[in-house]
């Protein structure tokens, strides 16, 4: 029990960077992920098999006309599982923190909780983008369907989009903090998503204000007639930086009001 | 060991307003396992002035916390006693800044918390009852080293450290098994293992003892107070377990409807119960007995035991020969007589009243 007895040397402790702090947050996500892919299999078997009612049944019942739109139902169905995937794994994530009392370590960290929740909604859309990209394949395989992919200009375009779901994923974890257990109510905002990912942003423009709406148009236009990240106009580009920076602003503000209040009234951790 | 004060004063209606942390402290490594790095013993680790909390409006208000003050010094071991709603949890997550006080102020190190939060609690963390404060997914290991880099330290760089203070805690054998395939008291062990693994110098327990078994509970004791004592660990421990605080302890502050109603060493505390009982077993002590003593004596208490009855009452000086002499003259002839030392029951019972949760949980059983 004493250090004489210890053969271990002592060590002079040196500071964690942002580097050690991104290793840390990104590491443990990876291990989750690889050391129990349980849910991750599961979620892609899921939305497969509603992929698979949609396009078998809807074959039954629009024939040709769903043919003929086949390729923007998979890059909408695409960025939906992208979209509930950052989303739910952030609010999801943020209500287990709470559950486990490890939230309040990450927001008395020295690093502020600013840049930990930025690297873990990091983390979060790099896991979804895995799998969110098995499923891509396998809706293609399963329907014949060739599709444009630019690895870069998709993955900008569709990182950006659910860079604004991530940002609704802090304001419906703040509320979470603030009210526990209503999780299965802010689930449900996951089938608010098809509505704005099929957004009339031609029809109405304004629309394209709302989060993902903006996105899915770009992404639509990338995926399906090829066209590249560059050949979009700087508006179009701006208009979809600026979305997703703002509401991703916007819902980290309602996650630092709402655990602000919650440590007003005391429920902080209280679940 | 330290020492600490209650000052008893109010710094003021300032309310705590938040700052937005942003950023490491580059040149302010957090110390891990409270090393040859802790500040010199004796300089105040923990200033609290005037904190009170609120809960609820008009007629529901509950004070929490009513203008609580008290001062920790470096290296000190202060143990938080108090009856369930006494308030202990709020006010130590008043001071970790997870509930905002509606007054007062707390410093840490020489930090206004209210002021930099991101630099007051560099060098603090904590176990709160009933909260993993770990990620059972991830092995032992891996927490230690997540919540070191959370807690700004390198964790490539305290890997020996880890590894003393697992073995120490028994955890050794454990270190790759996530942790959600121990036990409870060997996640209890983890949690504080994590809280430890950053090298805080300051740490709050709430209830560190609570379902671990007799052995792990005496494991953790000593460990806290090897901590303590060579590594000049400041420790806040908020507990039901008498044995726990009078063992690990070198300060108690006694806390009764959000206010405190005593400090000082276990020694002082004792000495404050003013009791001196004695216990007296005999055969011949009947109803018409136990009158007459009452009719003499405070009697504490009487109980049935085989062949007899047993019956405790304060005497002392002259009041001990008049006992004697009354037993004789009731033709008691007595079996055992002894002594009964007043323990920090007694003075948890006389300061706030509370019977129901003093015996509290003991090793291995749940919170009351």
């Amino acid at each position: 029990m004493t250090d004489a007895a210890d053969p271990t040397p002592i060590e002079q402790p040196r500071p964690a960077t942002y580097y050690h702090l991104a290793r840390a947050v990104l590491y443990r996500e990876f291990l989750i992920f690889v050391r129990y892919p349980a849910n991750a299999i599961g979620g892609i078997v899921v939305s497969l098999f509603f992929f698979g009612v949609l396009f078998y049944g809807g074959q039954q019942l629009a024939g040709q006309a769903l043919t003929e739109s086949l390729e923007g139902i998979i890059v909408g169905y695409f960025l939906w599982t992208l979209s509930v995937g950052a989303y739910s794994s952030v609010s999801n994530d943020i209500g287990s923190e709470v559950q486990w009392g490890t939230l309040e370590r990450h927001i008395t960290t020295p690093f502020g909780f600013a840049p930990v929740a930025l690297l873990k909604g990091v983390a979060k859309i790099v896991r979804t983008f895995l799998t969110s990209l098995i499923v891509l394949v396998a809706m293609l395989l399963m329907t014949g369907t060739t599709l444009r992919i630019e690895p870069v200009t998709t993955i900008s375009i569709a990182g950006l989009a659910i860079t604004s779901v991530l940002g609704l994923g802090f304001a419906a974890g703040g509320i979470t903090v603030l009210y526990k257990r209503i999780g299965n109510w802010l689930n449900l905002l996951q089938f608010g998503f098809i509505v704005l990912i099929s957004a009339p942003v031609f029809d109405a423009p304004w629309t394209r204000l709302l989060p993902l709406a903006h996105g899915s148009a770009l992404l639509q236009r990338a995926m399906v007639d090829g066209i590249r990240l560059w050949q979009f106009s700087p508006f179009d580009l701006a208009l979809l930086v600026g979305v997703a920076v703002g509401y991703l602003a916007g819902g980290y503000l309602v996650f630092h009001y709402a655990t602000r209040r919650a440590r007003r009234l005391g429920v902080l951790g209280d679940y | 060991m330290g020492d600490a004060t209650s000052t008893g004063q109010k710094s003021g209606d300032r309310s705590r307003e938040e700052t937005t942390p942003a950023g490491p402290t580059g040149d302010d490594t957090p110390g891990v396992l409270g090393e040859a790095d802790t500040a010199a013993i004796g300089e105040q680790a923990l200033v609290v002035e005037g904190v009170s909390k609120r809960f609820g409006d008009g007629e529901n208000e509950v004070i929490a916390v009513d203008d609580v003050s008290f001062t920790v010094e470096q290296g000190a071991v202060v143990g938080l006693l108090g009856p369930n709603g006494a308030g202990k949890t709020t006010l130590i997550k008043s001071i970790l800044g997870m509930v905002l006080p509606d007054e007062g102020s707390v410093e840490i190190f020489g930090t206004d918390a209210s002021d930099g939060r991101r630099g007051a609690y560099v060098d603090v963390d904590a176990m709160l009852e009933g909260a993993r404060n770990d990620y059972w997914r991830l092995t032992v290991r891996e927490n230690l080293r997540y919540f070191a880099t959370i807690s700004g330290v390198d964790p490539d760089s305290v890997t020996g450290r880890h590894d003393r203070l697992l073995n120490r805690l028994g955890l050794g054998d454990h270190a790759d098994t996530a942790v959600r395939n121990l036990s409870r008291g060997m996640k209890q062990k983890v949690s504080l293992a994590s809280v430890l693994a950053g090298g805080a110098k300051l740490i709050f327990l709430d209830e560190p003892t609570l379902g671990l078994d007799v052995e792990s509970s005496r494991t953790l004791r000593t460990e806290l107070t090897r901590l303590a004592r060579e590594e000049g660990l400041t420790i806040v421990v908020s507990s039901h377990n008498m044995s726990v605080i009078e063992d690990v302890c070198d300060r108690v502050i006694v806390m009764s409807a959000g206010q405190i109603v005593a400090d000082g060493t276990v020694e002082e505390l004792l000495g404050t119960a003013n009791r001196n009982a004695i216990r007296i077993t005999s055969a011949d002590i009947d109803d018409h007995v136990v009158s007459r003593l009452e009719a003499r004596f405070t009697l504490l208490d009487v109980e049935t035991v085989d062949g007899g009855r047993r019956i405790e009452l304060e005497a002392t000086g002259e009041e001990l020969y008049t006992l004697m002499d009354t037993l004789r003259d009731a033709g008691v002839t007595v079996e055992q007589l002894h002594t009964v030392e007043p323990d920090l029951e007694d003075v948890f019972v006389s300061l706030t009243g509370d019977t129901q949760g003093l015996r509290g949980p003991s090793e291995g059983e749940g919170s009351l």
